[in-house]
């Protein structure tokens, strides 16, 4: 059963060994670290973190996120690039999602699943129903990046589609009706560079047919990326029909 | 290891131990370091005639800005370039020229209009760019640009080893141009800062630089005034020459053979300052201690 959510992007430069010597969004990172402590509040016996990949799959509980893939060299927080090799090393998301939960301190057992960037929108809500029935409290960390084409300096450049496309689903989530986000469309998310569309729609999955209210914790696009980090509050099983 | 040997560009030899300096002249209204400032075609002469006066060994001509923006197809970036590469090859016939292009058709028209080298940054993403550069007996210089679309801005991009990942995409793109009729002596790779990079990725191609030159194929470096040299130093555009001529100095040191600068003043004295320093030639002028 699911007993809490949050909803966080996944850039890198969330891990400051990844930044330099200046500190780089604190208030992004902080926002992120707050709606994952609410997440482990809930007590869960396991945390799942989603998040979009090349291909869909689950990885083993301890996998950890290689900082040396983006940051070789001999100089990053006093760790060694070449030879701090992880093996079966997460993607992007996962990975800062498991240094997200290592970070706040997170004990509870891991799922860590990736979702396929190709994969249909009903596949992706059937992934988020297996995960609705897992046994015991599970909390659900979801790593989902908005648009990346969000201004002239953006990853992707600039299209003006981006607003709106983020906006609604800003507005789905701040609403809690993450039915919603099962509309987000596959083909407009990819030309948008929105890699969090699988996520989103493993999360309405996961939590069909619950009721929800949010807490928008940051919402901004500093480096042309739409980044939305919302803690979800799921009332218990079957309130939501009473 | 392979030695590093004769490069020949047009009708010119290149020992090992010369450090070529490839001016950077953009025929765009828009590219990121003072853009437009070349766009009006006098403007863009006037700036040949200054950087051969400061001792550009090259000029690289382009029409086309390596940031995202709008869009020029290749018949525009023919108009902006060919004509300009023909009034270049008439008033310099020693100098040489490169087109800073990836697309084969307009290097076809830049070669016929008189460049000697083609510049292509986008890491062979035109596959016939190398059928060109062997029709017009010209140089091709093969980059690693992460598999990359040309245009398009690094996001997130993560290697296992950034400098194995481009040893095997130039070489690949090397042998290629070799087997498509490219002369060996006429082919450059270049690693391509920030192109398909993080500011960390870049940092380490540099600092392991000498793992390039150890492929045999002569190295160029296109550091001027980059992000990467922005973000180590925290620093807007206007504030990068040092930065740019620090890493120009550390890679020549480290064996790189060609140098695209904005700055060409600057970067002569960095290169001749190499040079003297690694006793390849002789100061200037000596007096110290010597009267």
């Amino acid at each position: 059963m699911i007993v809490a959510a949050a909803l966080c992007p996944a850039p890198p430069l969330l891990v400051p060994e990844l930044t330099g010597a200046q500190e780089v969004a604190p208030g992004l990172r902080d926002a992120c670290l707050a709606s994952v402590a609410e997440l482990m509040a809930a007590t869960p016996d396991a945390v799942a973190v989603v998040g979009a990949a090349d291909r869909t799959g689950t990885w083993s509980d301890g996998a950890a996120f290689d900082l040396a893939r983006y940051a070789p060299g001999p100089v990053r927080g006093g760790q060694a690039g070449k030879a701090n090799k992880v093996p079966g090393a997460l993607p992007s998301s996962l990975g800062v999602g498991a240094w997200l939960l290592g970070h706040a301190g997170a004990s509870a057992r891991r799922i860590l699943l990736a979702v396929g960037a190709d994969e249909p929108v009903s596949r992706c809500a059937a992934i988020g129903a297996e995960l609705a029935v897992e046994s015991g409290r599970v909390a659900l960390l979801v790593m989902a990046d908005g648009s990346a084409r969000r201004g002239l300096r953006a990853p992707g450049y600039l299209d003006g589609r981006s607003a709106g496309f983020d906006a609604e689903v800003e507005s789905a989530v701040r609403a809690g009706q993450l039915d919603r986000l099962l509309e987000v469309d596959q083909v407009l998310a990819r030309e948008l560079m929105a890699a969090g569309r699988p996520a989103w729609q493993v999360l309405a999955g996961a939590l069909a047919g619950r009721k929800v209210s949010s807490e928008i914790r940051y919402c901004d696009d500093p480096f042309g990326v739409a980044y939305l980090v919302a803690s979800l509050r799921v009332e218990p099983e079957g309130a939501a029909d009473e | 290891m392979r030695e590093q040997s004769v490069l020949r560009l047009g009708k010119h030899s290149f020992g090992p131990r010369r450090l070529l300096l490839m001016a950077i002249v953009n025929r765009t209204p828009d590219s990121f370091f003072r853009p437009g400032d070349t766009w009006d075609e006098q403007t863009a002469m006037d700036r040949v005639h200054q950087v051969a006066a400061e001792g550009a060994d090259i000029v690289d001509i382009g029409g086309v800005p390596a940031a995202p923006g709008s869009e020029v197809d290749a018949g525009e970036e023919i108009g902006r370039t060919a004509g300009f590469i023909a009034a270049v090859r008439s008033a310099y016939p020693e100098l040489v020229i490169s087109t800073d292009t990836w697309r084969h058709d307009v290097a076809r028209e830049a070669c016929a209009a008189g460049a000697d080298l083609i510049n292509d940054s986008w890491g062979g993403w035109d596959d016939k760019l190398a059928e060109v550069a062997a029709e017009a007996e010209a140089a091709l210089v093969c980059s690693h640009a992460g598999g990359q679309a040309p245009r398009t801005r690094p996001h997130r991009v993560s290697y296992d080893d950034v400098v194995a990942d481009v040893i095997a995409r130039t070489r690949t793109l090397a042998d290629r141009a070799v087997a498509a009729g490219v002369d060996p002596a006429r082919i450059v790779i270049d690693p391509a800062h920030d192109f398909g990079k993080n500011t960390w990725h870049s940092l380490e191609v540099t600092r392991r630089l000498p793992e390039l030159t150890a492929t045999g194929w002569p190295v160029l470096v296109s550091l001027s005034n980059k992000d990467f040299v922005g973000e180590t130093l925290d620093v807007p555009l206007d504030g990068r020459l040092a930065g740019t001529l620090a890493a120009t100095s550390v890679s020549a040191w480290l064996g790189a053979r060609i140098f695209r600068a904005h700055h060409v003043a600057e970067t002569r004295q960095v290169l001749d300052m190499v040079s003297a320093i690694r006793g390849d030639t002789p100061p200037a002028r000596t007096v110290r201690g010597l009267a």
